[in-house]
């Protein structure tokens, strides 16, 4: 294991160690995911819920709210006593710590929908069935745009008055062209059984790489203790 | 620049104005009535060069913004933070003209169509651009976050561009228009886009000129605001 990947296992061990520790992000973000679940069913009836194109778009904004909760918290947490300070005075680049950042985050959130994706099963009667693989595919690769996305700009707006819900703000406008193509994809699914082609793969995978690389880069400029 | 900008802004925005009375006058007066949809196709000749407008506004940020990292220089976060409000302006007026014809073209004022959607996105973004900049102190931290978030709604610019030609969309892509259509679509361009150039230009005059004179640059090494820790070689200490 080399030098890099030792960093970048130890900031994510940290990282994971702090959240195995105080439960804090996790539980809420859990917890907001299947509230956002069950208000959404609640509010759209019985006869609309079974709908699999708006089952898709509840489980979506359950992650949204819950994705940028856990974005925020994380970053908040590095932010206690200094903490982001020291973990930036070490003789680590700023890249590997975005990425440490990016993998917790992408963790949790993982966790997060393990969670929240059997209760929108039972509670929106949703049939994944026949395409539950390529739905997991269509949300693994929508987490990583997102989070890159998100763990950058929780930690460019850490620390100003946009804490406390408005980085959700932020981060969804910028973040939704992928959601759109990825809600589409779903869409199309589950409501005609057309599985997503190369070309709709492959615009999915471009956002993920340019969110990567722009976030990456920008990083070292944004954050500051 | 600022002399120059001082001295013809005022005969810039006359010309501006004139060459907008004579677009309206070529719009209202000299062009045929389009044949299916009517006199409210006439907003078409507002619409597209808006658009356009909007674009080269959301650019104006995106290549401030850039030059804003490279630099520090307060100048790029003037002109970005004055190109954003133009773009938003223009964006407002692009969606509104669209729904217009919408109206008269499709029988609704919205549908989600993609080049439609991904347009209401684009001045979601740069609304929520102005929105965030007041809540983020200090004044070279709120430019650096501006920068970047600058640079990625950048993204929605090409997205929108390409969306009708890309997906499924009831969105016209190549509009045929009569010859005297099309001049007078061209002649419209002109004090549109001047209008443009010239809003993010007076913006961005306005902007330095209301800047307090002793505002300290960020220095290469890192933001304004980091602690300053200086090692003193005398006392073997950090002091």
């Amino acid at each position: 294991m080399n030098a890099t990947a030792r960093q970048l296992a130890c900031l994510v061990f940290k990282d994971l160690r702090i959240e195995a520790r105080s439960r804090q992000t996790l539980g809420l973000m859990v917890m907001l995911g299947v509230l956002v679940v069950v208000v959404l069913a609640l509010g759209l009836g019985p006869q609309q819920v079974q709908s699999p194109a708006l089952a898709t778009s509840v489980l979506w904004v359950a992650c949204l709210f819950g994705g940028v909760l856990c974005f925020e918290k994380t970053m908040a947490i590095e932010r206690e006593d200094g903490a982001l300070a020291a973990v930036l005075l070490a003789p680590v680049d700023r890249g590997v710590l975005y990425l440490a950042k990016l993998i917790s985050n992408l963790l949790l959130m993982a966790v997060l929908a393990l969670v929240v994706m059997p209760v929108a099963v039972v509670l929106l009667q949703f049939d994944l069935g026949p395409h539950l693989g390529w739905f997991v595919a269509l949300m693994a690769l929508s987490f990583v745009g997102f989070a890159a996305l998100g763990t950058m700009l929780a930690a460019a707006t850490g620390g100003s008055r946009l804490q406390g819900g408005l980085l959700a703000i932020v981060v969804l406008p910028a973040c939704l062209p992928l959601i759109v193509t990825t809600t589409q994809l779903s869409v199309r699914m589950f409501a005609e059984g057309l599985a997503p082609t190369a070309s709709a793969l492959g615009v999915l995978i471009a956002f993920d790489a340019i969110f990567l690389v722009v976030c990456w880069l920008v990083f070292e400029l944004v954050v500051e203790p | 620049m600022n002399a120059l900008l001082q001295r013809y802004g005022p005969l810039f925005w006359m010309l501006t104005a004139a060459l907008f009375a004579v677009m309206v006058v070529r719009v209202f007066f000299f062009t045929p009535v389009e044949a299916t949809m009517g006199p409210v196709q006439k907003v078409f000749y507002l619409h597209l060069p808006a658009a356009i407008s909007t674009f080269l506004a959301c650019t104006v940020v995106f290549i401030a913004s850039i030059g804003y990292l490279w630099q520090r220089r307060q100048f790029w976060d003037d002109l970005a933070l004055a190109a954003a409000k133009v773009a938003v302006l223009l964006c407002s007026i692009v969606l509104i003209s669209g729904m217009v014809w919408a109206r008269e073209a499709w029988g609704t004022w919205w549908t989600w169509s993609p080049r439609l959607t991904f347009s209401l996105l684009l001045w979601l973004l740069y609304a929520v651009y102005l929105i965030i900049r007041p809540a983020i102190e200090p004044k070279q931290r709120r430019a650096l976050v501006a920068a970047v978030y600058g640079i990625i709604a950048f993204i929605d610019v090409p997205l929108v561009y390409l969306s009708v030609r890309l997906m499924v969309d009831v969105h016209p892509v190549d509009v045929q228009l009569a010859p005297a259509m099309r001049t007078t679509l061209w002649i419209s361009f002109v004090p549109v886009v001047l209008a443009c150039v010239g809003l993010i230009a007076m913006g961005t005059l306005a902007l330095r000129r209301s800047a307090p004179a002793s505002v300290p640059q960020a220095s290469a090494a890192g933001p304004a605001s980091w602690p300053q820790v200086s090692l003193s070689m005398k006392s073997g200490g950090v002091t």
